[in-house]
């Protein structure tokens, strides 16, 4: 609104707001690459590539449930519920194909609930994922039970989280792969539009001959494979399954990756694309701190605000 | 002489390159019931707003109390005597009459309680100072709305209106209630209260106003005593020497009742219930039918089962000689009916995307490839459709909300043209819209006719309905009470039966 000093703010802000991620993606980078040089190493830009997939696959998936105007918060005992089940499948000597296919459906059924609640009962998002996320954990609870299952000698199944191709992690082809796909969903299908059409205004969606109660429904299916797919990939990276994976905090940093990635929260706009960079710019923040040894709790402040201050920056552009 | 409550000096409000409001000059006087009377556009509203407070004008002064009030603050208006009536319910319906009544002020005590009994005094004394009866305690959802009105009116004057604007207060009343509202006007009359009343009904104007401001075009063309008027003088004003030309003009174009003959919808005594009844009717191919009624008459209603976004509850539809019975407008779609809504901005329109992404949104599975996407195709069928309609500025990338009423309103029409749909249904075409804009889509819907669609308009737009309609129907209540061909009709009749059938 002002001028401060010599800068014409409005007009900075006009140029800078569109760009401010890569803009502050990039000075974070140069900032702990001076600090730290150890930051640069190629394993600790490999690092932060496979820390991120875990959120990142989320967060690409679910860009489409904030864009219809809803939220998912039940990824995290997805995530874990995915794990078990893919457990015992493998106990139960099943081929890998089906052990994988069965923690999605686990995933997909849980989003289908979601989603169908949400869209034919026109019940709140928020509430209906609140409790989705109470009924999945205790579910997990009641299937794993308190105790870690190791997930021994099973070599196909590992590879999946930990094992690589031409040294990079082979979670990271998984993200790349999930968000190439969402990303042309996005861009080159009816989908991607119609999502984009439903955020906007569903009842005009509707009055247009679109199917919106489907494509809400079919949005949250979509979360919930990402956060199944997620489960699969972490429990096969530790060589465990536990009910009590994907803590309180998970859902937080997937929706905190969306937004700052300018996905509205409150639907409508949104890019695949950007909600990338609002995965990176999460992950390169806690791999800085952490390189700089910035003890946790700090981190977690850390990490709040910046959320607050980018969504005030957003708030503003509008 | 009495100074007058409110004077309006010169008030002009102009949007873009739309003048709303053109120099204006209003005023009410203690006692006064003053109708304010226009087709849709002419400009009452716009009235209405700088009135309250909601808009400030381009220039113009408005006097409140022989003072210069300052424009765009809604508190000081009603701070300062003024007061408005809408037509749709500003209560809150699940808390008690006493509560609605000073909702937001409520009298307070130590520690901010609410002051209850203090409350209760000044109510009851109210009440019987304007010999009202209500039942304070009653939750206002409940009562009957002549009632709710009531409430309302006592909201006014409790915060010492001196000038109550009524816009269209009788939309959602029966016939009795209507007197009943009519009773409480004439005793706020008595106590020196002026009163704006606004209303498409020509009688109630008759029987409740004393005089009377008529706005056209966005200026006062007459004002008068109402005994001084008649009816035939009140409508040929209203609606000017413009439409009697006009009507002059498509006389001698020839206008085609029935089309080519061919029924493409036929309406069998369809009814939802409470909603509208025993609706009958045929829509022909190459005709524009115009279905015509007061607001709240349930001509939207009745066009959105004919869509299937609404269903009915008896009754039968038959399209191009099929029963049929939607159960959402993507079958209808496939039946080649196509619909316009009459809320662009809530029902119609995606406002932040662009006009190529709009224009083909009804229309998606043409441009499906595989599961694929084919945006080229839809960047080429927007730029034919922006050139088709003239919409301007002929850029697909802008996003709609950028665009004016008008070409909104056409990119908004244009979705469906490029479907060819056998069946238009078009709810208030052209509300908001300004004359230009109007014209060109009144020329789309007639291209539409001439290539053998059938066309069904809803309007409350008599100029419309006069200007564009082969037939045109009359719905009152629910019912659709005739149809006539437009050749032969004369408008007083059907503004006679838009009243009430009286």
């Amino acid at each position: 609104m002002s001028n401060v000093g010599t800068i014409d703010i409005p007009r900075f802000a006009r140029w800078a707001g569109p760009n401010a991620l890569p803009i502050a993606i990039a000075a974070m980078f140069l900032t702990f690459a001076i600090i730290e040089p150890a930051f640069l190493k190629p394993e600790n830009l490999i690092g932060i590539v496979r820390q991120v997939s875990l959120i990142g696959i989320m967060a690409v998936c679910t860009t489409f449930v904030i864009m219809t105007g809803g939220v998912d918060l039940s990824v995290g005992p997805v995530l874990a519920i995915a794990g078990l089940v893919s457990y015992f499948c493998l106990q139960a000597a099943m081929p890998l194909p089906v052990v994988i296919l069965a923690g999605l459906s686990v995933g997909a059924l849980v989003g289908a609930l979601n989603g169908a609640t949400i869209a034919f009962l026109r019940l709140p998002p928020i509430i209906v994922t609140l409790a989705a996320l109470s009924i999945v954990r205790g579910s997990a609870l009641i299937l794993g039970g308190p105790e870690q299952h190791l997930i021994r000698n099973e070599p196909a199944y590992s590879f999946v989280g930990a094992g690589s191709i031409f040294g990079l992690p082979f979670p990271i082809f998984i993200f790349a792969f999930v968000a190439i796909v969402m990303i042309l969903i996005q861009w080159r299908t009816p989908i991607g539009l119609l999502v984009a059409a439903i955020g906007d205004n569903e009842r005009a969606a509707y009055l247009s001959g679109h199917r919106t109660r489907l494509t809400i429904t079919l949005v949250y299916v979509i979360s919930g494979l990402g956060a199944a797919l997620a489960g699969i990939v972490q429990s096969s990276q530790v060589h465990t399954a536990l009910a009590t994976y994907g803590p309180f905090g998970t859902e937080l940093d997937v929706i905190a990756a969306v937004v700052l990635g300018g996905t509205s929260i409150m639907g409508g706009n949104g890019s695949i694309a950007r909600t990338l960079l609002g995965v990176f710019f999460l992950g390169i923040a806690n791999n800085g701190m952490n390189i700089l040894n910035v003890p946790i709790d700090m981190q977690l402040i850390a990490k709040g605000a910046i959320i607050v201050i980018a969504l005030a920056l957003a708030a503003r552009r509008v | 002489m009495v100074a007058p409550l409110v004077r309006g000096t010169g008030l002009t409000k102009v949007y873009g390159d739309l003048t709303a409001l053109n120099e204006v000059n209003f005023s009410v006087m203690p006692g006064e019931v003053r109708a304010l009377i226009g087709s849709n556009g002419a400009g009452k509203s716009t009235l209405i707003k700088i009135l309250t407070g909601a808009i400030t004008p381009t220039r113009g002064t408005v006097e409140i109390g022989g003072e210069i009030a300052p424009f765009g603050d809604p508190k000081e208006m009603i701070r300062r005597g003024v007061a408005c009536i809408y037509q749709h319910s500003n209560l809150a319906p699940t808390m008690s009459v006493l509560d609605n009544i000073f909702l937001g002020r409520q009298p307070t005590r130590y520690l901010g309680l609410v002051d209850t009994r203090a409350q209760l005094k000044e109510a009851q004394a109210l009440l019987e100072k304007h010999e009202i009866d209500l039942d304070l305690k009653a939750p206002v959802g409940e009562l009957p709305t002549v009632k709710q009105k009531e409430v309302e009116i006592m909201k006014a004057l409790a915060l010492n209106a001196r000038v109550i604007l009524m816009d269209e207060p009788t939309g959602w009343l029966a016939a009795s209630e209507v007197t009943k509202l009519h009773a409480t006007v004439r005793m706020l009359k008595s106590r020196g209260v002026g009163i704006v009343y606004i209303s498409h009904v020509l009688d109630e104007i008759f029987a409740v106003c004393d005089t009377m401001t008529i706005l056209r075009d966005a200026r006062v063309v007459a004002e008068n005593t109402v005994a001084e008027a008649n009816r035939e003088w009140v409508v040929n004003v209203m609606v000017g020497e413009k439409l009697a030309r006009e009507s002059a003009q498509a006389a001698h174009e020839k206008r085609r009742p029935r089309g080519t003959g061919e029924i493409r919808l036929k309406a069998d005594r369809l009814t939802k219930r409470g909603v509208f009844e025993d609706v009958s009717f045929e829509l022909y191919a190459g005709e524009i039918l115009c279905i015509t009624g007061l607001i709240g008459s349930k001509r939207t209603e009745m066009v959105r089962t004919l869509f299937g976004s609404d269903r009915f509850d008896s009754g039968t539809l038959e399209i191009e000689g099929k029963s049929v019975s939607f159960a959402g407008p993507d079958q209808a779609m496939s039946c080649g009916v196509g619909f316009v809504p009459e809320d662009r901005h809530r029902e119609g329109l995606m406002l932040d995307m662009t006009v190529t992404e709009n224009l083909a949104m009804a229309m998606l599975d043409r441009f499906r490839r595989g599961i694929l996407l084919d945006r080229a195709g839809m960047t080429d069928s927007g730029r034919r459709a922006i050139k088709a309609l003239s919409i301007s500025p002929p850029d697909g990338r802008r996003p709609v909300k950028l665009l004016s009423g008008g070409n909104q309103q056409k990119v908004l029409v244009g979705k469906w043209l490029s479907r060819s749909p056998r069946i238009l249904i078009l709810d208030e075409p052209t509300v908001g819209v300004d004359v230009g804009a109007k014209a060109e889509i009144y020329a789309i819907l007639r291209r539409e006719r001439e290539i053998g669609a059938a066309v069904l308009v809803v309007s409350s737009d008599l100029e419309e309905v006069m200007t564009i309609a082969d037939r045109i129907g009359v719905m009152v209540s629910g019912r659709l009470i005739s149809i006539h061909d437009a050749d032969t009709v004369q408008m007083d009749a059907i503004v006679r039966e838009i009243g009430g059938g009286a």
